[in-house]
Order: C-alpha cells, then sequence, then structure tokens
C-alpha cells in the first residue's frame, strides 16, 4: 500500500497511547481505581485528604496491611491461603512487648525469640499442609483460633502499653535528616534516586529487549509512561518532604517490597513459586519440590506476620487482646484488589501493596469525610467485589491496535460498505421470504448467513490489524 | 435439500486463540443411519460435535446448523438434548460415586406431584432402559464399580431416558476390549432398527467398515470426501485421512547398530497404596545408547506409571526392585534426582501435568534447567531468552514471539516446547510418552524427525504409544506392556501389530 495516506503523529501518538491502555487494562485498573478514590475524597474533605500530614499518615497506616499483603500474595500465588496471620501477628506482637515491658528482657531477644517461633509455627503450617495435604483453610483456620486464644493469654487480657525506645522509634519516629527549605532532605533523595533507578532500569530493559529482538513499545510511549511515574513519585516525595519526611514504618515496608520484588522476578525461587501456583504437578515434574516451596511460602508469611505485629504495636505504643481481627482479611482483600488469581499463579507484589493503599485509603478517606462508621465495611466489601469482577471481565481481553486499526479500516472501507449493503439486502430479502413462506426458506437463510459471515470476517481483519503490516508494505 | 437428511451442518469455520479448527466444514447425515467421522488427531472431529451439541454455543462459531429443515441455535448443552442429540464424550460424563439408575436420571429426575423425586418410578424406568441396551447388572451398583465397557452402556441408557433421536458417540471403542467393542457396535445396529440416528467418530477402520452407512472424512479441520457404503475401503479412507503417502509419516533413521546399556530396571515393582494394586509389576526393561525403544500397550495397562516411576515417583508408589543409571545402581526418588540423573519425561497430558499453560514460552522451556541460566539463584534474563530462542528455532516452535504464552499455542506447538523444556535440561534417556498425542500429521513428522535428530546425537529414547503404527515406524525394539506386566519384547523386524495387539490383549 504505497499510497496509503500516513497517519498523523499526534493521532499516531494517541491512538498508540489509547491502545495500550486497552490492551493491559487489567494491569491499570486498580491504578484508575485508585486515583478515583483520591479524587473522590479530596473533594468530599476538601482537599484535607491528600494534604502532607494525612498523606503521611495513610501511609504509615497502611504499613502493617501492605506487609501481610505481600507474603499473602506468594500464599495465594501458590493456591493456598492463610487465615492465621492476624492473630499470629497480634499475638507475635504482645509476645515481644510483654517480653520487654514484664519481663524486662533486651528487645532484640524479645525479636530474635519471637522470630525464631514464628518460622517454627510457619514450618509446621507447611509441612501439615504440603505433606500431609490438610486443606490451608482449614491448618489456618485452627491456627487462627489457637493463636487468639494464646493472644489472651499473652496479655492476661488487659492492655499492656509501652514506652520503649525501640517501638516509640519504629511506631511514630521519622528517620533524623535536615530539613532544606522546608523539605526533607532524605526523602528528596530517596524520591529522587528512585526516579533515577526507574529510568536507567527501563533503558536497560528496553536495551535488553532489543538486542534479543523482542518487540519493545514505542519511544514516545515509553517516555509518557516515564514521565507519568517520575511524576508520581515526585508527588509522592513531594508530600513525604513537606511534612516529617520518612517514617520507619514506611521504611520498614519499602524494604519489604524491595526484596520481594526482587526474589519473585529476579530468581529462581521466584519462578519455582509462579511454577507451582501454575500447575503443580507439571512442577513437581520439572524437577521442583512443591512440598518445600509450600512450606517456604508459609514461613515467609509467619516472618511478615511478626514484621506486621511489630509495627501495629509500635503505632499503637500498646499490646492489646482485642488486636489481630481482619488483618489477614484485609491482607487477602488487598491481594485480590491486586489481581492476584485465586486459581493461583499470578499476581504481583507491587500490585498487592496498591491494594493495601485502596483499602486504606478508603477506611481514612470515610472517616475523614465523617461517613458513618457502619457503612465503611460495606463500601469496603462492595469495592473488593468490583475489583474481582474487574479483574475476571478484563482476563481475556484482546488486544487491539488502533493505528493498524485505522489504517485496515481506509484499506477496506469499500468493502466494508459494500459487505454491509449485502447483509442488509439479504436480510431485506429474507423477511419477504418468511412473509410470503416461500418453499426454499432455507436457501434466503444460507445467503443471510454467508453474508453475515463476509462482513464479520471483514471486521475481524480490521480489528486485528497490526500497524506493522502497514508501514513495511 | 434431500428430506432424508435428520443433519445438516453447513460451513461450519471455528477458531481457537492460534489454531482454525474448523475450516468451512460440512457435514451430512441421512435420518436412521450410523455415519462415521474419520480424521487424524486434531482434524476437527471433537470439535465439530461440541459444536453440534452447543458445548460451543451459537455465536462461537460460523455456519448454520440445520435439524429437520429448521435451523437450530444452540446456547448450550440442554438445547441440544432438547432436540434429541445426545452426546457421549470419550471421558464419560458418569458420576462413579453414584448408582446406575441415579446416574441414568440425574438432571431430569422423575417428579411426583409433590416435586419429591418418584424412586419407585426412577428405578423401573432404569431398568426399561438397561435392558434395552442389553446391559445385565443391579441397577443398585455404583457405576464406580462397572468396567469401562459397562459404564459406556449405561452411558447409552441415559441418553435413551433423553428420547435421543441423533447419539454422538466420540471413541466410544477406545478404552474397550474387543468383545465390548463387538457388543456396543452390535448395540448401535439395534438402535438403527429402532430408528435412532448414530454418528460416530472412530479411529479402528474395520469397525467403520463392518458397520458405517457413510462417513465423512475431516483432515486439518476441512471437509475432505463423504463416502457412501458402496464406496467405502481402508486404503481409500487411509489415503483421504493423511493426504500423503504412508510411508512419508515416519522419516528415515540409518539402521540402529547397538551400543552399551544406559538404563535398565530389575525386577521393577510398582504398588498403588489407594487402589491397593500393582500398578507395575516386575518389569525389566533394557535400554542402549542410540537406541529407540517402544513400550506398547493398551490405554491403562501402567505404561506411564512405569515411566513415572522411573522418572523419580512423583506419585509416591511404594516400589521395589533396582535401576541402573550408566552401569550403577541408582534410587531414584524424585523427579530431581532423575533429572540429575539424565533422565527426561515429556508427559502424556501436557496440559495437566506437562507445562504451565498461562506462562509464557520462555518460562516453560526454561522451567527444569532454571539453575543453569542463574547465578546464585539470581536469573540471567538474557541467557533465558536466549537459550528458549535456540530451541524455538531448533524445533520450529511456530510463535510470533517467545513471550506468546502456552495457552495460545497449537497442540503440535505446546508438544514441541515440553520437548525444548526437556532437552534444555540436557538428558541423556528421555521418555516420550505418548509423543503425538492430539497433534496434526504435519506436527508429528516434524517431532519424529527431532528424534531422529537427537538418537543421531547419542541419546536414547522410550517411546510409549498407543498407536502401533507409530511404534512399528519409530522403535528398534518394543516392549509389550498388559497390566502392569511385561508381556512381551520383540525386535521390530520380528513384530507385526498382529503379534504386539494379541500380547497387548492377554
Amino acid at each position: 500500500m504505497k499510497n496509503t495516506k500516513k497517519i498523523n503523529p499526534i493521532l499516531r501518538y494517541f491512538y498508540t497511547l489509547i491502545s495500550m491502555f486497552r490492551t493491559n487494562i487489567r494491569d491499570y485498573g486498580m491504578y484508575i481505581a485508585l486515583f478515583v478514590i483520591f479524587i473522590i475524597f479530596t473533594i468530599m474533605t476538601g482537599g484535607i485528604f491528600l494534604s502532607p500530614i494525612n498523606f503521611t499518615n495513610l501511609l504509615n497506616q497502611t504499613a502493617y496491611v501492605a506487609v501481610l499483603a505481600v507474603a499473602m500474595t506468594l500464599v495465594i500465588v501458590t493456591r493456598q491461603i492463610d487465615l492465621s496471620v492476624g492473630f499470629l501477628g497480634a499475638y507475635l506482637g504482645a509476645y515481644v512487648v510483654v517480653a520487654v515491658e514484664n519481663n524486662d528482657e533486651k528487645v532484640w531477644w524479645a525479636l530474635v525469640s519471637a522470630l525464631i517461633i514464628t518460622i517454627a509455627v510457619g514450618f509446621i503450617k507447611g509441612f501439615a499442609i504440603a505433606k500431609i495435604k490438610v486443606p490451608s483453610f482449614v491448618v489456618t483456620l485452627a491456627g487462627m483460633f489457637i493463636f487468639k486464644g494464646l493472644l489472651m493469654l499473652k496479655t492476661n487480657n488487659r492492655t499492656i502499653s509501652t514506652s520503649n525506645e525501640f517501638f516509640n522509634k519504629i511506631g511514630i519516629g521519622y528517620l533524623t535528616s535536615i530539613k532544606i527549605g522546608g523539605f526533607d532532605l532524605i526523602s528528596l533523595i530517596f524520591g529522587l534516586s528512585l526516579i533515577a533507578s526507574l529510568i536507567i532500569g527501563s533503558s536497560l530493559s528496553r536495551r535488553k529487549k532489543k538486542a534479543l529482538g523482542i518487540p519493545n513499545e514505542r519511544l514516545e510511549i515509553f517516555l509518557t509512561k516515564m514521565v507519568f511515574m517520575s511524576g508520581i513519585i515526585f508527588f509522592l516525595t513531594y508530600n513525604l518532604a513537606i511534612y516529617k519526611g520518612l517514617s520507619y514504618l514506611l521504611l520498614i515496608t519499602i524494604i519489604v517490597v524491595v526484596i520481594y520484588f526482587f526474589i519473585t522476578t529476579q530468581t529462581v525461587l521466584g519462578r519455582r513459586i509462579y511454577a507451582v501456583g501454575g500447575n503443580p504437578e507439571a512442577a513437581e515434574l520439572s524437577g521442583i519440590s512443591v512440598e518445600k516451596i509450600i512450606v517456604f511460602v508459609f514461613i515467609s508469611m509467619g516472618i511478615l506476620s511478626l514484621v506486621s505485629g511489630i509495627m501495629y504495636v509500635s503505632r499503637t505504643q500498646n499490646t492489646s487482646p482485642n488486636h489481630g481481627p481482619f488483618w489477614e482479611l484485609y491482607a487477602i482483600a488487598a491481594a485480590y484488589i491486586g489481581g492476584t488469581s485465586a486459581n493461583g499463579g499470578f499476581g504481583k507484589i507491587v500490585n498487592a501493596v496498591i491494594g493495601s493503599i485502596v483499602i486504606m485509603s478508603l477506611k481514612n478517606g470515610m472517616a475523614l469525610a465523617g461517613v458513618d462508621a457502619n457503612i465503611e465495611p460495606i463500601v469496603l466489601g462492595s469495592v473488593l467485589l468490583l475489583a474481582v469482577v474487574f479483574d475476571i471481565y478484563t482476563r481475556n481481553v484482546r488486544g487491539a491496535d488502533l493505528v493498524g486499526m485505522h489504517y485496515a479500516k481506509m484499506k477496506f472501507k469499500n468493502d466494508l460498505i459494500r459487505a454491509k449493503q449485502e447483509q442488509a439486502k439479504v436480510k431485506l430479502e429474507l423477511e419477504r421470504a418468511k412473509k410470503d413462506n416461500k418453499p426454499n426458506l432455507l436457501d434466503y437463510e444460507y445467503k443471510y448467513t454467508n453474508a453475515t459471515a463476509e462482513l464479520a470476517k471483514i471486521r475481524e481483519l480490521i480489528r486485528s490489524a497490526k500497524e506493522e503490516d502497514y508501514i513495511r508494505a | 435439500m434431500e428430506n432424508n437428511d435428520i443433519l445438516i451442518m453447513k460451513s461450519i469455520s471455528k477458531s481457537f486463540p492460534g489454531v482454525k479448527a474448523l475450516d468451512d466444514v460440512n457435514l451430512n447425515v441421512r435420518q436412521g443411519e450410523i455415519h462415521f467421522i474419520v480424521g487424524e488427531n486434531g482434524a476437527g472431529k471433537s470439535t465439530l460435535m461440541k459444536v453440534l451439541s452447543g458445548i460451543y454455543p451459537t455465536g462461537t462459531y460460523n455456519g448454520d446448523i440445520i435439524m429437520n429443515n429448521e435451523i437450530k441455535h444452540f446456547h448450550g448443552i440442554n438445547d441440544s438434548v432438547g432436540c434429541g442429540i445426545v452426546i457421549i464424550n470419550q471421558e464419560l460424563a458418569l458420576f462413579s460415586n453414584l448408582t446406575v439408575y441415579e446416574n441414568i436420571f440425574v438432571g431430569h429426575e422423575i417428579r411426583k406431584s409433590n416435586g419429591l423425586i418418584d424412586w419407585d418410578l426412577t428405578k423401573e424406568t432404569a431398568k426399561k432402559y438397561l435392558d434395552m441396551v442389553g446391559l445385565d447388572v443391579d441397577i443398585h451398583d455404583l457405576v464406580g464399580s462397572l468396567s469401562v465397557g459397562k459404564q459406556q452402556l449405561v452411558e447409552i441408557a441415559k441418553a435413551l431416558s433423553h428420547n435421543v433421536k441423533l447419539l454422538i458417540l466420540d471413541e466410544p471403542t477406545a478404552a474397550l476390549n474387543e468383545d465390548d467393542s463387538e457388543n456396543l457396535l452390535q448395540l448401535l445396529k439395534t438402535l438403527k432398527n429402532e430408528g435412532i440416528t448414530s454418528i460416530m467418530i472412530s479411529h479402528k477402520l474395520k469397525e467403520v467398515e463392518a458397520i458405517a452407512d457413510s462417513l465423512t472424512v475431516l483432515r486439518d479441520g476441512k471437509t475432505i470426501i463423504r463416502m457412501e457404503r458402496s464406496e467405502i475401503n481402508e486404503q481409500e479412507i487411509i489415503k483421504n485421512m493423511v493426504g500423503r503417502e504412508i510411508a512419508d509419516i515416519f522419516p528415515k533413521r540409518k539402521k540402529y547398530e547397538g551400543g552399551e546399556v544406559v538404563f535398565e530396571t530389575v525386577h521393577l515393582n510398582a504398588y498403588d497404596k489407594e487402589k491397593n494394586r500393582f500398578l507395575v509389576n516386575d518389569v525389566n526393561i533394557k535400554v542402549r545408547k542410540g537406541e529407540v525403544v517402544g513400550i506398547a500397550g493398551l490405554m491403562g495397562a501402567g505404561r506411564t506409571e512405569i515411566a513415572l516411576t522411573i522418572f523419580g515417583n512423583s506419585r509416591k508408589y511404594r516400589t521395589t526392585g533396582n535401576t541402573i543409571v550408566f552401569g550403577k545402581s541408582v534410587n531414584l526418588s524424585s523427579p530431581k534426582i532423575a533429572i540429575e540423573n539424565g533422565i527426561a519425561y515429556v508427559s502424556e497430558d501436557r496440559k495437566r501435568n506437562g507445562l504451565i499453560l498461562t506462562e509464557n514460552i520462555t518460562e516453560n522451556v526454561t522451567i527444569a534447567a532454571l539453575k543453569s541460566i542463574s547465578r546464585n539463584g539470581v536469573l540471567n534474563f538474557i541467557k533465558q531468552a536466549q537459550v528458549t530462542e535456540s530451541y524455538v528455532k531448533r524445533l520450529e516452535i511456530k510463535t510470533p514471539s517467545v513471550l506468546q504464552k502456552v495457552r495460545n499455542l497449537s497442540g503440535g506447538n505446546q508438544q514441541k516446547v515440553q520437548v525444548g523444556k526437556w532437552l534444555c535440561v540436557n538428558p541423556k534417556i528421555l521418555i516420550l510418552d505418548e509423543p503425538t498425542r492430539g497433534i496434526d500429521v504435519g506436527a508429528k513428522f516434524e517431532i519424529y524427525t527431532i528424534i531422529n535428530q537427537l538418537i543421531e546425537n547419542g541419546m536414547s529414547i522410550i517411546i510409549i504409544s498407543s498407536e502401533l503404527p507409530e511404534i512399528m515406524g519409530m522403535c528398534d525394539r518394543v516392549y509389550v506392556i498388559a497390566e502392569g506386566v511385561q508381556t512381551a519384547e520383540f525386535n521390530i523386524e520380528d513384530a507385526t501389530p498382529e503379534k504386539i495387539m494379541e500380547k497387548a490383549t492377554l
């Protein structure tokens, strides 16, 4: 098609952008949801929601759920569930606080003991599930009851406060640094280096793909993405820097996320976890020990329950028999909102964190806007359901290349019009034949089917057109 | 438009991602005949029947289904059953935990006026249908306790209870022994006399010759020919099915000249605790360097169980006996150990336990060899992509990119991905379990060519297959297995399909 008119570059840019968006709608859905939630609450609270102080507060609130959600994602990816982590986390928090406050133990020693306990618990859960083949729902439901009881025993059914420096720092402390022109230096450096590593990392992987001949997205789309993501990170950084900077809670969360992101995307272990979730039998026959992977996943869940528990008791500066309920359900909901598949084999760490932010934004925003507290769980449940419905609907979404479609539309314009006219004509004939009750009605039906098929064929040609086919020609 | 056509399927086309399963297929079936659909695996027979029975609902395919001169739009299997079309699949749709009479009426229970189930009438009617199909069992028996042949008859009785006009049977005799097959064919004739039209999918051409009134040959999703009773003969059918000379199906390889024994099992037994019986019973096989060894036998004879026992016993059978790899006795207690000892296993059911369908080609090809493409547990993505690319080229996997989801590939290409995955671990002994099941003729030829290349490079291969031509065409030596017992060993020059079959049906 030498004489096909070249598409206007600006139009092409927007077409490609929309095409990418449509093709990957499943990945972007959650970000759109978060964006909408932010806008709604910002309006409802007259801007307070996105103020630096509340924004920092929101992220600090999210930390303990995000940490749980990260580990829970791996549990769900391997087709399991863990209902015990809420009370396990609360119990471990209580264990450490009681050890420090009542028994005068050193903090580090209490932490190490708690770590040993939680690793042992994770091992027992994993062993029962993987080796003895007790369904994880049952094992962890039992764990939920058990740790609830242990929590009440440990706290003696009383709230025990702590004023230990360690909890103080973790719970409400911020990284000390200098203020420059009212901005916290460390968080500024942190944000800028995050932007730098994002750009460098993405460019490197782009070059890698190019070297391997794997198709890359177009340069202008890549740049748009970079500008957009840098903008978001910058906004985050700005909001943190203008208030108190980076809290310890946030720092720990970021470290956890980075470690898990690395494990899941860059390591053999990560690939194996996803393989076990995708098809356990095939994984076993590929020489992967499914049992070991599942035990690992539950131990990792245990360790992050400890982290989460410590975060919570530090934030509240006390341990209480009332801690624990719903933590695991928030974590599970966050993973699902983040698009983790209940059928296993699919789920992203970063998306689970976004899922946690969605949940905590709803809680935080509604409280701030003065919505009746009884409404909150109803909204939360509805959002969870919507998110999963959205995920299922978009699972098999087919990518469309709007630029290719544009070219194809020009090319097949006349064919399309002709096919449409033909179909309309045949349809009319068929209806007339039906009215007259003609004996060879079937012939008319055939004609109609054929015309419809012809039209569908052309539409399909247009729908599946790719830009490359037209550039080279 | 002949009036005695009970069914016309006109210009049916259906696509799946990556394959055109049906391409303008036409099928005409006359009232009261037994019509056969024949074709190689992957020719589109089962897909066509799924379209007819509404499993693929109207709108997901192009073309028309015309029954008794009326265009039908089936939105689901209930619609087709409502029109008297009943399909009996290869995998029987029975509940093994329910009784015979419950199975017959499941989904359309006979009710009393108050809405409760009328068990007395149910049992009475069930008996009537069992008499019609000539099945002599207690209606209170659990279906799970019946033999496959009898279960098949229960399915037909169930079809009759639906007031069937057009009965579709998808390879009904594949899992049956000779007597049961004969019974079934007789039954079809009886039903024909009662006015029930049947469509049958079969690979057994002898059957076709014996009872077909007419047949349609499909190849690569297209209708090749419709033959009438008088025109039917085996040679002609095969020619149309394959579309090429039979000699071409198996590529030539230079004659096997012998080599040292690389693998051996000595008195290998495997006992299944759950089923309470021996699945592998005193099996002694030897594999030499550069040799293709066949394991023949009927489905369910224990061939796959032998392979799984050798390949690390992932199903945890209780085993005794010795496995000797390269002259050393090795306890192959996990797939990992088997792989480390140079054994690889391409599974018979690639979707269930061979591939991770939701992942892309790269992940699947490298999943068993992650160690070799990583350092200190961190993956090297460049190496991963390069390795995958090299196998995609070498095995001629047809795909737009190595990042394509395996789910979207055709059967033949999926099988090649599975082979690639195992070549990745550099095996010395490759076990191929039904390597060409469900893939088209062209891809079969390519798989055979790959096997020959591997043999020339000094690999040893075990082929497990229920297709005797494949065994005869590809193997140097063959063991025959029946009910877990090794019943014969032939050099291929001494073997004939008849001899093998005789030993397989002991």
